[in-house]
């Protein structure tokens, strides 16, 4: 019995904790935001005694995240009860850690401990209060038990559960209109997604006999499951994958999501509840390398979505929607690192992607909280002298999704590029780099036009100060991780850790590989990241936006597809109108006229009439029922005879 | 033989009275057929040889039915001319085939079936000892039931047929 | 040697008589005694039967028992609705009393 079979406990403390925040959150004094932080900090120390147990336990070996090649180096730890009986079949319920597992625990209980320490001075004074904070535990605990799950029908609940809850998130404020509006918008464009999700894990259950992830993994490994039927259930399981982690054509809601509380956006709409496609996809890729083209179709996804977002990007000027699109586009590269077939480096960049794109948001979050709710880039300007330390870990986190040297995001956008090329596509290679140097080039606008330059509204930049410490420091903290989270993929600080490696050696699909340095790569990628961010520098120094504006004037066309996002809302919205409405218009008036007049109606009009005709028949005269009764009586007789013989 | 000749001689009887009851166009008479048609079945029963229910044929039917039977029709007597009214209602000729169909499918059916367990082709004679061992060992219940039923009839009549006060 | 098919067509032609008598009559007195003819038939029907092919069981036998019984309780009341439609509306014609309809 160790702590690692027990990891479910992470999961269960937050998850009690909701219950007790939502019941009794509202007596508590300050909202019981001290119970939250504690569940969390709970969650987050019993994560540290995972992380050493496991990796204690494992002897050193090299892991293989799958079943079956090197059975006896098999480092996951599993721990399961009996679900329900159904006749034969044994439904299991349980938790399954593997290197996976355990590094997605760490991002989660890392990014949500920093989430509500920050809550606490960001949410301040807002009503319901204390019904943020129960949300907050009660997301924690479903994603937690989302990674942790052993079976698909789990993973299906949890993943149904961080929805709900991101849909509440999204929805605190819903006295605006736009916030309840952008929490449907959400809740629906990640349904049409889940309903694929849910589709396929009904496929696949079926053919495999059983829900456990590894078994159905090895089911299609040994060719148990027919080649077209494996497709087209994988394809449906990454239809949820790309619903949750917002990839074209379902990216639409998560720029939207930016309406919730700044917090939520970090942990849930950043870190977390976004990679929950990803961490599914990498959890299955031993599936989907066996399942046709599945793999290209991911790097498609990927790359489009990298690409797309990254001109949209170019010209949103709400800083949370800038932010919003380089996730959509971040989760883009790791779905192409996925679709290359190197799932250490899609983990390592989302492990590095959450860090830094936490501290941007709580960054902007912060920025947000001091300039009373002005987020428009074109409000704000010059802020580095009235908050220098929100100002500098803001550039940090911007450098590292930029991909600066030596910064967290340089070395696993590095391995990305690095795996597309070992994949062999030289193509998706160069398109992915072009959508790094667009990464730059908006980050840095974005930091050029939020912090330096000259305030362009002086009433606001006046009563702007720099935010208390129980908000910098989560950002002090997440701005370390941001610089040092990129080292462990070299063996020495791995080995260090107490790994038996670099990330490279800790996650991988069949064998192992140690990290070394590629110039001419580290080269190339520096010289995207220069690219991109000189270009930026050079156009908007000084917050100045004249050149800008030129370039915009100079393609009309182009810019016009940007700022309007290439259209996808207007499309989404006039296939509803049309399409939707339409049918909604034809099956209305089946309703009304077919099956209301025609069937309900009319059936009451038959017997009616037919009573009508029919009542002159009683005339109330004994001797005439009588002799109905005698008729039926012969009648009955005659035709039992006849059909007696 | 003698119960043969006995047998033709009450069927035929029967049938006859048992005409005279539906056809005849005096109410009084029909009456009077009506009794001699329930003493003729009682007969019947004598010849089947169950006593008891002669006696009781003869006791219930020939006598408290028809009494009853004839005390109803006194007290609705119509008018001074009752005999001109027509007896038979509209539909007369209808009941006629009705009837006729009826006679031809039980006929039919009786005759043409063979009838199983009729070995010696005779009645067994029933004694009342059977009935009443019977009657009162295994229809027990249907018989209290019976008791009730009939005390419900006797009040039901009575709060049916009383004058009210109200008229 | 009276064989059963006797009885039965005897039973059958009262039956049918009073059928006949149902149908055709309007004095509701006379309708009454023409189902007490049928009542009659049945229960021979019932003791032919029980004496031809059941003379242990006597089934038959107790079902006349309760023909009977229950033939007095339905004549005992049907003669007071009788008199009762008679004292309301002057008459026994069952063709007059016509009103249990649209």
């Amino acid at each position: 019995m160790t702590i690692t079979e027990h990891a479910y406990l992470l999961a269960a403390i937050p998850a009690g904790m909701f219950l007790l925040l939502a019941l009794l959150g509202r007596y508590l004094p300050r909202g019981g935001d001290y119970l939250g932080v504690l569940a969390t900090g709970t969650s987050f120390g019993l994560m540290i005694a995972v992380v050493a147990n496991y990796v204690q336990n494992r002897g050193g070996l090299g892991g293989a995240f799958q079943h079956g090649l090197e059975a006896q180096e098999f480092p996951a730890w599993t721990n399961s009860i009996e679900w329900s009986t159904v006749g034969d079949f044994v439904l299991r319920m349980g938790i399954y850690v593997d290197p996976i597992t355990v590094l997605m625990l760490g991002v989660i209980t890392t990014v949500a401990l920093m989430v509500n320490i920050f809550s606490i001075g960001y949410m301040k004074g807002e009503p319901r209060y204390y019904w943020f904070f129960a949300v907050l535990q009660l997301f924690v605990a479903s994603m937690l038990m989302l990674v942790l799950a052993d079976n698909l029908l789990l993973l299906l609940i949890s993943w149904e559960l961080v929805g709900v809850c991101s849909f509440l998130l999204i929805g605190f404020y819903w006295e605006k209109r736009s916030a309840t509006e952008a929490a449907k918008k959400a809740f629906i464009t990640t349904r049409v997604g889940d309903v694929g999700l849910f589709i396929g894990v009904v496929l696949l259950g079926k053919a495999a006999g059983t829900f456990n992830i590894q078994d159905v993994i090895h089911a299609a490994q040994e060719g148990h499951i027919g080649s077209t039927y494996l497709f087209v259930s994988m394809m449906f399981l990454f239809l949820g994958a790309m619903g949750k982690s917002a990839q074209v054509p379902f990216h639409v809601w998560l720029p939207d999501a930016m309406e919730g509380p700044t917090p939520v956006s970090a942990l849930i709409h950043a870190a977390t509840m976004v990679v929950a496609g990803v961490y599914l996809t990498a959890r299955m890729l031993p599936a989907f390398e066996v399942a046709g083209d599945m793999m290209l179709i991911i790097t498609l996804v990927g790359l489009v979505t990298a690409l797309l977002t990254g001109f949209i990007a170019l010209a949103q000027t709400d800083i949370k929607k800038v932010l919003a699109y380089s996730t959509v586009g971040q989760l883009g590269f790791m779905f192409v690192a996925l679709g290359s077939g190197a799932p250490e480096a899609a983990m390592f960049h989302l492990m590095t992607h959450a860090f830094f794109k936490a501290l941007l948001f709580l960054g902007s979050g912060s920025v947000i909280h001091a300039t009373h709710h002005h987020q428009e880039m074109d409000e704000l300007g010059g802020l580095w002298k009235k908050m220098p330390i929100t100002a500098t870990t803001f550039l940090i986190g911007s450098l590292a999704l930029a991909g600066v040297f030596p910064l967290a995001g340089f070395w696993s956008k590095d391995e990305i590029l690095h795996s597309t090329l070992d994949w062999g596509g030289g193509w998706a290679f160069i398109l992915l780099a072009f959508a790094a140097v667009l990464t730059a080039f908006y980050t840095t606008r974005l930091f050029v036009r939020t912090f330096l330059g000259k305030p362009k509204d002086q009433h606001i930049y006046e009563h702007t100060h720099e935010s208390s410490f129980v908000m910098t420091g989560p950002l002090l903290f997440l701005c370390l991780l941001a610089i040092v989270s990129g080292f462990v993929v070299f063996q020495d600080v791995g080995k260090a850790i107490g790994f038996p490696g670099g990330i490279t050696e800790f996650i991988f699909v069949e064998h192992p590989h140690v990290f070394h340095i590629d110039w001419a790569l580290a080269g190339t990628s520096i010289a995207i990241g220069v690219i991109g961010i000189f270009s930026a520098g050079w156009m908007y120094w000084g917050g100045s936006t004249v050149r800008s504006t030129k370039l915009a004037e100079w393609q009309p066309g182009l810019y016009d597809m940007i700022t309007n996002k290439f259209y996808f809302d207007e499309m989404y919205q006039y296939g509803i109108d049309r399409g939707l409405l339409g049918f909604s218009f034809i099956v209305s008036w089946f309703d009304r006229y077919v099956v209301n007049d025609t069937g309900v109606d009319g059936s009451a009009q038959i017997t009616k009439y037919s009573g009508s005709v029919l009542k002159y028949a009683q005339t109330g005269k004994v001797p005439n029922y009588a002799m109905g009764v005698a008729i039926g009586v012969i009648t009955l007789a005659v035709v039992g005879l006849a059909v007696r013989g | 033989m003698a119960t043969e000749v006995l047998w033709w001689i009450f069927a035929v009887a029967i049938v006859g009275v048992s005409a005279g009851v539906v056809f005849s166009r005096s109410v009084i008479h029909s009456a009077i057929f009506l009794i001699l048609s329930m003493v003729g079945v009682g007969a019947m029963y004598l010849l089947l040889m169950v006593e008891f229910l002669a006696i009781v044929q003869l006791l219930i039917y020939g006598g408290a039915v028809t009494v009853l039977i004839l005390l109803a029709l006194m007290l609705t007597r119509m008018g001074a001319g009752g005999a001109a009214q027509k007896v038979d209602g509209p539909q007369m000729p209808f009941a006629l085939l009705a009837g006729g169909g009826i006679l031809a499918i039980l006929v039919g059916v009786a005759v043409s079936t063979s009838w199983p367990g009729d070995v010696d082709d005779q009645p067994t004679g029933i004694s009342i000892e059977l009935i009443s061992e019977k009657l009162f060992q295994d229809f027990g219940a249907p018989f209290v039931i019976a008791s009730a039923l009939l005390l419900v009839a006797l009040v039901g009549a009575i709060i049916l047929a009383r004058q009210e006060d109200a008229d | 040697m009276v064989p059963l098919e006797n009885y039965l067509v005897l039973s059958a032609i009262l039956f049918s008589l009073g059928v006949y008598g149902v149908l055709a009559r309007r004095n509701a007195v006379l309708v009454l005694m023409s189902v007490e003819l049928m009542l009659n038939a049945v229960s021979m029907n019932f003791i032919a039967f029980s004496a031809y092919l059941d003379p242990s069981r006597i089934t038959g036998v107790i079902f006349a028992v309760f023909i009977i019984t229950v033939a007095a309780a339905e004549v005992g009341l049907a003669l007071a609705i009788v008199i009762r439609l008679f004292r309301n509306r002057a008459t026994v014609n069952v063709d007059e009393a016509a009103i249990l309809k649209w």
